[in-house]
């Protein structure tokens, strides 16, 4: 087991390795320095030289990304012209309140989804699936900013329950969760999207397992419907959840950058939108490079999780 | 006395989307306790629906339209569910066929056997793990303490199906029902799980319904057979007086049609013609009519009732049989046909010296291997290990063994899909895989395949036509037109209509791909055929028709060919030589004769006396379940004789050192220290 | 293709050495002509009301923003300060926008670049990706081991954040924004390819092909391709419903089609300075609009799906 986690970390550096290089390449094609973000659009040719040399923009692109590459192993993610801050201390900042939206709203979509999925299922062809499937279907065919904005305008505007945005005043993690009602709405959208695509497949899960010969024989062995159910089919139905959780975190890195603009919540995505605009290199590449590690991690977490939750992949 | 099981015009229906399936029709059946009753049928002939409406476990849209089920004079139809829970896995259990999907991945066997217990009799965890220990122990599982914690994908198919037996009898049930319950399984794993069944049957005292397909599967180990045709039971008689006077000319087609170790090679099987009726809109007469013999206007129009003697001899029909097929029908050949449509395309056939193919020493390894990148080689498992035989010009060489044994990677090897490690496949004396580019193509002719699985060997995308003009479009022989005139006569010479040509492989019947799959084998008129395991898909029914396709086309062109089987009595009727295979090796070469007759090696022995034979007789003297264990690992095989594991006359001499194949008499080789008969001299031979 | 044969029943099997007289019945049965597979695919398609459903509506769509012009004239070039912001009513059945336009003949007009991009960047990731998985799969080996492993990295890079990237650069014209979207996309297709090469190459029809002598390019296009093209085909729904989606993200977050060329998601980009302003006839029906198109385009995908498994398994 230890020896398996072990190979997979292997190869997760290798793929994150990959991942730097292609990102590093992608931005300096695009922008080989960010002196122009720095000293202006019209800065003077000498002072770009200068500038370009302090901060080592003049080396070779191969020994800009090796030195790029040295950093990262040390943890260190660059420097903020724009913001004047090390990228390290804006992640650290803001990092908190990212992991609470985003880890909030999949805890939810799970919670919802799985029994929501498994019910549909069980219930397959009734008025409740056609509806909850209906429901599902046009959720996941929405934009995410999109339902957020209809939740805005119902529970905001028009009911004004929930703030439209969220307050100035959350500055931090522990501040968003003793204020509920201030991210109510960020994490009910995030949420939504994902429970409309992990309902679906746990459903379509539940079908396959429900016409396996293994149920069959649960009845008759003379188990009731219910027992069936939890006993059988719940465990079976959910293992492959477990592999789409770790496989959904691009998606949720996506959903949490929408969000975080739409509500104004100041996040590593926010970080990231406004980056986009001031052209700061540094934040977009390590943020980049961040996403790419958390979603390396989350597949091996799932592979990790589902040999342990499923007996058939005990390894060698 | 009241029966145990009591089915009286029990009437299923199964409605589908667009249609109802008309699955079991008016169907009578009972079983007394301690006895066992066959359910005989083909594949859709309802025989799984009609178990499955005992238990009221039918399938999404099933429902018992009509009659009666009694437990014990109890009547099951009509009951609440709750009520029914209680009588499923307590006083009536199912054992299904694939034991590889029934039980749950994710729970240990302990629990899954321990399961039924603690539902029914209320039991505690303790005692409901103490009774599912003792009941593997009872089914023969080997160190059941051990296994309680094992999951299922940790057992071997032969452990699978005892731990699924075991769950049939946690609760001492008083009717067990058994769907195919040795169908996936080896012939000498099936032996043993047939003992067992009525090794329990007998000790428990239960009332069994034994169902299956397979004819020798009943002959010994049944009170009573009921045969069942397209929903409908169309005859039930004592074991006996089935298999020797029956009646119905279904039952008796059926019968003649299964090839035995004694059926007279030269003789052709009784078959059905066509295919058998759709069940949701089946015929207003005899469902059996369209394919009788016998059939008249009455037939068509009108149903036979089930009557009979008051020995309980019953049958459906209007003009019944009296008795088994005496005279096989003859086989129809025609002249050999010795001009061939690709004339210019034959090398001479000069003085080469050698054997038509000859193969030495081959060796075939799949590689196990381990880690994401690097792909290190960790293992290997060893499926073809030093293999010689040969064949000559209008000879057939049957290769039997079970699963695993490799047969089917030496077919493979014969005709280039797989390459060996190690060893010559030669055509003429000639290595033919070691060709390049156009020569390589052209050589591949005289060397085709006819495949196992009719549903995956032809390409579903591509219209009969286009598949039978494939060979020739590649290899680049003759006009379009020439071409098509060759597929027209080909799909003739199988027993297709014309108008097969235009439709695509997915309206065929399993029977009729099977068709499909010769006519394209043939037509690049080759000089050897490698059939691997042609019939095993099909009915039995429709297995003797494609038998005799076989049989008659291969006496008519002189073809050599290499007919793989699992099933002894399939090789037997079209072989000359058969050699059998056991983890990789040929253990026993020889003529038919000399494998049935004269069987040297004992695992050859063994599994003659294995396979069940559709004879009530030869079934009940039988003794013991004939091999005992399960087969080993091919990744690991046993040291010298691989057979020494589960062999009765294994010393350590076995152990240590690998027996060559000796002689023993024209022809007859095997590998064995301690063989059943002397060996004809001390020098070991080469076949 | 499968249907390169002309009835041959005016053929007369004239050769020489045949012997055996064709038996009257034939022997192996007859052949029930039931409908041929697209047949049974197109029925369990229309079975699926809510896949006809959404045929329609991508028929509509298809027709309200092409052929939608031709009919209900508006201007869509010069802004008119007069007339922004104008509620529904009147000339302008969806009211105007702030710059004047109307809504209505701006919705047609930013549909035309949203369907154009929608299926430009589905033709271009299905192409890419087909391409990719298909040279991944059957080169096998150590080439698919390479491949697969940069498949991975670009599968373990949240590629939205690269989308976003480029499109600080590039994101003005349609074409752009098809190659940007298309760039995202490509991935699914090329996993699901190699996927289906790899089962097609080791079944048993493939394997005949191989005794019968066929060499490698004939297996690609006779056997392999046609087989997984079905996969890819109802892919291809998918990818149009997901670029949409992606054109909304790219409106959203300011990367839309150089003004005043629009599409549906650069006219729900300032949404939601309309929902704060009360505006709603500027986002609902553009809104509603696009989550039509998706949902058909899902609804369609699906469908296919089922009803090619159907198939498959009845084949």
């Amino acid at each position: 087991m230890i020896g398996y986690v072990l190979r997979r970390l292997a190869v997760a550096v290798i793929v994150v390795i990959g991942i730097a290089i292609f990102t590093f390449l992608l931005l300096h094609w695009l922008q080989p320095s960010p002196v122009y973000a720095v000293l202006g659009p019209k800065a003077q040719p000498a002072a770009v030289a200068v500038w370009n040399r302090q901060h080592g923009y003049d080396r070779s692109e191969l020994a800009q990304m090796i030195s790029y590459l040295g950093k990262l192993a040390h943890l260190n993610f660059g420097y903020s012209y724009k913001l004047d801050q090390s990228v390290g201390a804006l992640f650290n900042e803001n990092a908190g309140r990212s992991a609470y939206l985003t880890g909030a709203a999949l805890v939810l979509s799970l919670i919802v989804a799985m029994p929501l999925g498994i019910w549909q299922a069980v219930k397959r062809n009734s008025v409740g699936d056609y509806a909850a499937t209906t429901l599902n279907f046009v959720l996941y065919s929405m934009p995410s900013f999109f339902l957020g904005l209809i939740l805005i305008q119902i529970f905001a505007l028009d009911l004004n329950i929930f703030p439209p945005t969220v307050s100035d005043s959350i500055t931090t993690a522990g501040q968003a969760f003793t204020h509920p009602l201030q991210l109510t709405l960020p994490i009910l959208t995030l949420a939504g999207i994902n429970i409309a695509s992990f309902s679906r497949y746990m459903r379509s899960s539940a079908l396959d397992n429900l016409a396996q010969d293994y149920i069959r024989l649960a009845r008759a062995k003379g188990l009731s419907e219910r027992a069936v159910l939890f006993r059988h089919l719940l465990r079976n139905a959910c293992l492959p959840m477990i592999t789409l959780t770790g496989l959904s975190i691009p998606t949720l890195l996506a959903g949490n950058l929408l969000i975080e603009v739409l509500f104004n919540f100041p996040g590593l995505g926010l970080l990231f939108y406004n980056a986009l605009g001031n052209s700061d290199y540094n934040i977009l590449l390590a943020y980049t490079v961040l996403g790419g590690v958390l979603t390396v991690l989350g597949n091996l977490a799932a592979d990790v999780a589902v040999t342990v939750a499923d007996p058939r992949v005990r390894l060698a | 006395m009241t029966p145990a099981l009591q089915v009286r015009d029990l009437t299923t229906e199964i409605e589908l989307t667009r249609s109802l399936v008309h699955a079991v029709g008016n169907v009578d059946l009972s079983i007394e306790a301690g006895e066992t009753v066959g359910l005989v049928g083909e594949s859709g002939s309802g025989k799984s629906m009609l178990a499955l409406s005992v238990l009221g476990l039918l399938p999404g849209g099933g429902r018992i339209v009509d009659g009666s089920v009694c437990l014990d004079g109890r009547e099951l139809v009509g009951l609440s569910e709750p009520e029914m829970r209680k009588i499923r896995g307590d006083a009536v259990a199912m054992i299904f066929q694939d034991s590889q999907s029934s039980l749950n991945p994710t729970k240990t066997i302990g629990e899954q056997v321990a399961e039924p217990v603690r539902l029914h009799r209320g039991a505690s965890k303790a005692t409901a793990n103490n009774r599912a220990l003792e009941v593997l122990e009872l089914v023969g599982m080997p160190r059941p303490k051990e296994r309680l914690d094992d999951f299922p994908h940790q057992l071997s198919g032969g452990l699978r199906q005892r731990v699924m037996i075991a769950i049939a009898l946690a609760c001492e049930p008083r009717v067990l029902l058994a769907d195919e319950p040795t169908t996936a399984l080896d012939v000498t794993i099936q032996a043993q799980i047939l003992a067992l069944l009525d090794d329990l049957r007998s000790r428990l005292g239960m009332a069994t319904l034994l169902v299956t397909h397979d004819m020798g599967v009943v002959a010994g180990r049944t009170k009573r057979i009921n045969v069942m045709y397209a929903g409908r039971i169309v005859e039930t008689a004592p074991t006996a007086e089935l298999f020797s006077a029956m009646r119905h000319p279904y039952t008796q087609a059926l019968l003649g049609s299964i090839p035995r170790l004694d059926s007279d090679r030269s003789k052709a099987l009784a078959s059905v013609p066509g295919i058998p009726p759709d069940l949701t809109d089946p015929p207003p007469g005899c469902r059996f009519a369209a394919r009788c013999p016998r059939a008249t206007g009455q037939c068509r129009e009108h149903e036979p009732p089930l009557t009979g003697d008051d020995r309980g001899h019953l049958f459906a029909c209007w003009h019944p049989v009296d008795g088994p097929i005496t005279r096989p029908p003859e086989l129809t050949v025609g002249e050999t046909i010795t001009e061939s449509f690709l004339q210019d395309t034959r090398p001479s056939d000069g003085d080469h010296g050698a054997h038509l193919l000859e193969v030495t020493g081959a060796v075939r390894e799949y590689p196990v291997t381990a880690g994401a990148i690097l792909q290190r080689r960790v293992a290997s498992v060893k499926a073809v290990s030093d293999i010689s035989l040969h064949l000559d010009t209008g000879e057939t060489l049957g290769l039997v063994g079970e699963s695993g044994c490799g047969k089917t990677t030496l077919g493979k090897l014969i005709v280039g899909i797989e390459k060996p490690d190690a060893g010559r496949i030669a055509l003429e004396g000639r290595e033919v895989f070691k060709l390049r580019g156009g020569r390589l193509r052209r050589a591949r002719r005289d060397l085709q395949m006819m495949f196992q699985d009719p549903y995956a060997s032809l390409d579903p995308r591509m219209r009969v036509a286009a598949i039978l003009r494939e060979p020739l479009a590649i290899q680049g022989i003759g006009s379009r037109r020439e071409q098509e005139a060759r597929v027209v006569h080909l799909l003739e010479e199988v027993g297709l209509p014309r108008n097969a040509l235009e439709r695509y492989p997915h309206e065929f019947s399993g029977g009729q791909r099977q068709r499909i799959g010769l006519a394209r084998t043939l037509m690049l008129e080759p000089r050897v055929i490698v059939a691997d395991e042609p019939v095993s898909a099909l009915d039995v029914s429709i297995r003797s028709q494609v038998l005799n396709l076989m049989k008659r086309l291969q006496a008519e062109r002189e073809m050599a060919s290499v007919v793989i089987s699992h099933d002894l009595a399939v090789v037997k009727y079209l072989a000359d030589r058969i050699g059998v295979m056991y983890l990789g090796k040929l253990v026993e070469l020889g003529s038919g004769d000399d494998i049935y007759l004269r069987p040297t090696h004992p695992y050859t022995d063994a599994l003659i006396k294995t396979i069940p034979l559709p004879d009530p007789a030869a079934e009940r003297a039988k003794t013991g379940p004939g091999i005992r264990g399960q087969l080993p690992s091919p990744v690991h095989p046993p040291s010298g004789c691989r057979f020494r594991t589960r062999c009765p006359r294994a010393r350590d001499v076995c152990g240590e050192q690998e027996p060559p194949l000796r002689t023993f008499g024209p022809g007859h080789l095997a590998a064995c220290h301690f063989p059943l008969r002397p060996a004809q001299s001390a020098k070991d031979a080469r076949p | 293709m499968p249907d390169s044969t002309r009835p041959l029943a005016d053929i007369q099997p004239g050769l020489a050495g045949t012997v055996s007289v064709p038996p009257t019945a034939p022997e192996g049965g007859d052949v029930h002509v039931t409908a041929s597979g697209w047949k049974l695919a197109l029925r369990e398609f229309l079975d699926n009301r809510l896949a006809v459903v959404g045929f329609a509506v991508i028929v509509f769509f298809v027709l309200f923003c092409f052929v939608g012009p031709l009919v209900y004239h508006t201007n869509q070039s010069l802004t008119n300060p007069l007339i922004t912001d104008l509620h529904p009513g009147g000339a302008h059945p969806l009211g105007t926008d702030e710059n004047g336009f109307d809504e209505l003949g701006r919705i047609m007009k930013g549909g035309q670049t949203a369907l154009e991009i929608g299926f430009f960047s589905a033709f271009i990731a299905t192409v890419v990706g087909t391409l990719y998985g298909a040279i991944s799969g059957l080169a096998g080996g150590i080439v698919d081991g390479i491949m697969m492993r940069i498949l991975d990295v670009f599968l373990s890079i949240p590629l939205l954040f690269i989308v976003l990237v480029l499109a600080t650069k590039y994101h003005s014209t349609v074409l752009d924004e098809s190659a940007i979207i298309g760039a995202y996309t490509w991935l699914i297709p090329a996993r699901l390819v190699r996927g289906e090469v790899l089962t097609l190459r080791v079944r048993d029809f493939v394997s005949a092909a191989r005794v019968m002598g066929s060499g490698r390019g004939r297996l690609v296009y006779r056997h392999l391709i046609p087989n997984a093209l079905s996969v890819v085909i109802v892919n291809i729904t998918f990818q149009v419903a997901d670029a949409i989606i992606i054109l909304a993200f790219l409106g959203f977050l300011g990367f839309g089609l150089q003004y005043p060329a629009t599409s549906w998601g650069d006219m729900l980009g300032n949404a939601q300075q309309y929902v704060s302003s009360g505006y709603w006839w500027l986002v609902y029906p553009v809104g509603g609009c696009l989550v039509a198109v998706v949902l058909a385009a899902n609804l369609i995908g699906d469908a296919l799906r089922d009803a090619l498994d159907v198939r498959i398994r009845r084949r």
